[in-house]
């Protein structure tokens, strides 16, 4: 159980019993070893394919979720470890291992935070995926039963994962306030209603175990974040964090960090298209900006500066030389994109500053908004857009009259009038 | 007698003293007003007289009784020191149709009339409707605005929820997304349909997209449907009436077999979107917005805004024109 759900009681009980040293995390553990090497469907062509210790547990673990998002090439059996019982018990060790060099390092809001619990979501999708029909609605069925304490879910008690967009409201079947789930509420509340389209194959179409299992995945998402959060405060009243686990967060962040590697890179020539973002190819400016601004002038670097660049450089980098102007839908149709991506960075940037520019100012979040096109409102809806125009990202020139400290020119930046074109022209250079 | 015509000062003043009575505002609002913000429009220019409070329902009288304001409001939100709109505890969850802004009316008049305020009473008995069946919300209070209704929820289990949530509700309860049509389900797709999926969001929307549809006129000017499109669908709406959903799409697509939809989808999309104006979101999101006061005049329109016990009942002609209208001379 522990393997779903690392957060459960047998998961606390393993690493209390278990995980306590941190000085010999980096060292090489034939445990390990000998389960993985005892999976068979574990490819164990390549050495490396093996984790050695239990950071590489962690970094094997990231590196999974990155390649499986953004590697053509990605290879199952290479991580196929990840998916048996066998390492139930390292797992879960370096499950905790991975959120506590997180919360320490960055924290509960950062970009980092969000993947591991993303990740965490998606390694217990695959796992379900392994196991069979009957086993998989038992385990679910068990799990539910300890997270949600009451006989039937409000859908009012899931307000966290709604907000947090999560859960969306119209995935779920209601019925006077509650979450139907089990077969005999849904047959109670419907049976006569769906008399024409046999109500058993509706329920399994529509409910079955696929809203139960969301919510189940969410919900332990949403624990792993929470987590992270508290291990985050606690850290912040210790004098020194510990310098393993920093060390960890970094190698981490590393690897992250591929996840946006550009591969697309193939076809020559001039116009680059909306594209996953490549951090490394971005100007100097734009970098700084991305680590936070630590004096005056929060507000114009995120609002007038980032974010213009950030969603151009994502979904229209050839807005100067195309020549016709665009709205963000009409690259991103249903926002997604502008939602987990190109927001969250320029959240994170907003978070990085001192003080964090939404403790004291939420209200620049409507002016974000209102640059990207979408009028001075609350949310990014698709009725705003065209209220106001998306703003295009500023010359350096402007760059170098309003915000000076930003501007520490490279060898790219030679002949470049706008940092857009410096990306591009980095992004051509492949 | 005309309707609809601005109150003047002295009509303000015969109202607030002879008709008005502190006792007409809601039990919901005066239980516990001294946590609620209160603003004022003084002179017709929008409410600027703001971050008011009243400790008892007397100092309201007071004010009320002297200052007989243009227009008169009261926060949704609770704080613990309304004074400065600091402490904030929670907030009403609100619904406001406006029958003026209403994206569909089949009446054309310019301001609101009879039959759009009609249609909003029927909008907001579907949202209630739902609110209800589906959310199990309780403790759900309707007003007249004067120009169309608020739904105000006090159900204390959504009051804390956050802009994000209040969204989804919002967009939920008018029919504003597309559902899904594609399920799997043990490896294998299927496709359906909201209209062949009875329970759920998936009903919910196609009775707003049913409602929507059947209350278009050959005027109406819809952002993505053409004037053939239209038509066809005005022609073939018979069979949404009897819910004959699969009939409609055929007559719609002749050569759909599933992907041939072309005109459906189109049809279905454009009205899930219009469906989002059918209520002002602005409002429903907002955390700290000030809305009219029930019991208090909509000077504008000389309606008062008033507490609806029975929406059924309700007529706006009767139960919220003010004495002095009918004793207008002109
Ligand atoms: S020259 Fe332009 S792109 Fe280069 S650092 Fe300065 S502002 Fe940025
Ligand atoms: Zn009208």
């Amino acid at each position: 159980m522990s393997f779903i759900n690392p957060l459960s009681d047998e998961g606390k009980q393993i690493v209390r019993e278990d995980g306590g040293d941190l000085d010999r995390i980096f060292d090489e553990n034939d445990d390990i070893i000998d389960a993985v090497n005892s999976i068979t469907a574990q490819e164990i062509s390549d050495d490396a394919y093996i984790p050695k210790s239990y950071v590489d547990l962690v970094i094997k673990r990231v590196e999974w979720y990155v390649d499986k998002k953004s590697d053509p090439k990605y290879n199952h059996k290479k991580y196929a470890f990840l998916f048996y019982p066998e390492i139930a018990k390292f797992d879960v060790i370096a499950f905790y291992i991975l959120c506590q060099a997180i919360g320490i390092k960055y924290g509960p809001n950062s970009r980092e935070s969000r993947a591991v619990s993303e990740l965490q979501g998606q390694i217990i999708e695959n796992r379900l995926e392994e196991l069979y029909e009957r086993d998989r609605l038992e385990i679910v069925d068990k799990i539910m039963n300890i997270l949600i304490v009451q006989d039937r879910i409000k859908w009012t008690s899931l307000a966290d994962l709604l907000s947090s967009k999560k859960i969306n409201l119209q995935d779920l079947v209601l019925k006077d306030g509650n979450v139907i789930l089990d077969r005999e509420d849904f047959m109670e509340y419907f049976k006569d209603v769906v008399k024409l389209q046999q109500p058993e194959r509706m329920y399994n179409v529509f409910i079955g175990n696929r809203i139960k299992e969301l919510i189940m995945i969410k919900m332990i998402m949403q624990n792993t974040e929470n987590y992270i959060k508290n291990v985050h405060e606690i850290a912040g009243r210790e004098v020194e964090p510990n310098a393993t686990l920093l060390k960890i967060a970094e190698e981490v962040a590393d690897a992250l960090s591929k996840e946006i590697r550009y591969y697309g890179g193939g076809d020559s020539g001039g116009e680059v298209k909306a594209s996953p973002l490549n951090i490394e190819k971005f100007p100097p400016c734009i970098r700084k900006s991305l680590d936070g601004i630590k004096s005056g002038g929060r507000n114009e670097v995120i609002v007038l500066f980032l974010t213009p660049f950030l969603s151009y450089a994502r979904l229209y980098p050839s807005v100067f030389s195309r020549n016709t102007t665009l709205k963000v839908s009409d690259v991103d149709a249903d926002l997604k994109i502008t939602q987990n991506e190109i927001l969250p960075m320029i959240y994170d940037a907003a978070d990085r500053c001192s003080p964090p520019l939404f403790d004291d100012q939420p209200q620049e979040k409507i002016n974000i908004n209102a640059k990207l096109g979408f009028g001075m409102n609350d949310n990014l809806n698709l009725q705003h857009e065209g209220e106001t125009t998306w703003y295009t990202p500023m010359s350096c020139e402007k760059v170098k009259l309003n915000m000076p400290n930003l501007c520490r020119p490279d060898k790219t930046c030679k002949g470049i009038t706008n940092p857009l074109s410096y990306y591009n022209r980095k992004m051509r250079e492949k | 007698m005309e309707f609809f015509k601005q109150a003047t000062p002295e009509e303000r003043k015969i109202y607030y003293r002879e008709e008005w009575d502190v006792n007409q505002v809601p039990n919901f609002i005066l239980g516990q007003l001294e946590n609620r913000e209160f603003g004022f429009d003084h002179f017709g220019r929008g409410p600027n007289d703001r971050y008011k409070t009243f400790n008892s329902p007397e100092y309201l009288k007071r004010f009320m009784r002297s200052k007989t304001p243009f227009a008169a409001y009261c926060s949704v939100a609770f704080y613990e020191k309304p004074r400065k709109r600091e402490g904030w505890m929670h907030a009403e969850l609100v619904f406001d149709v406006d029958a003026k802004d209403i994206p569909i009316r089949t009446c054309n008049c310019d301001n609101v009339c009879e039959i759009c305020l009609n249609e909003a009473k029927e909008i907001v008995g579907n949202i209630i409707d739902t609110l209800k069946s589906d959310l199990g919300l309780k403790n759900i209070h309707l007003s007249y605005s004067g120009r169309g209704y608020h739904i105000r929820v006090l159900d204390e289990s959504v009051m804390e929820m956050d802009s994000d949530v209040r969204s989804q509700v919002l967009k939920y309860v008018v029919g504003a997304d597309v559902p899904n049509d594609k399920y799997e389900n043990r490896g294998q797709i299927y496709t359906l349909r909201p209209y062949s999926i009875p329970f759920g969001y998936p009903k919910v929307f196609t009775d707003r997209i049913k409602y929507s549809i059947l209350h278009l006129t050959k005027d109406s000017k819809i952002e993505g449907i053409s004037k053939n499109l239209l038509n066809k669908t005005l022609e073939n709406r018979k069979f949404i009436e009897e819910n004959q959903w699969g009939d409609f799409l055929n007559k719609l697509d002749p050569n759909h077999p599933k992907t041939g939809a072309r005109n459906y989808n189109k049809l279905i999309n454009s009205i899930a979107s219009l469906n989002m104006s059918l209520v002002d979101g602005k409002v429903s999101i907002d955390l700290k917005r000030i809305l009219r006061l029930p019991s208090s005049l909509h000077s504008k329109v000389s309606m008062r805004c008033t507490e609806v016990k029975n929406i059924d009942t309700f007529d706006p002609f009767k139960d919220a024109v003010p004495k002095f209208v009918w004793e207008r001379k002109d």
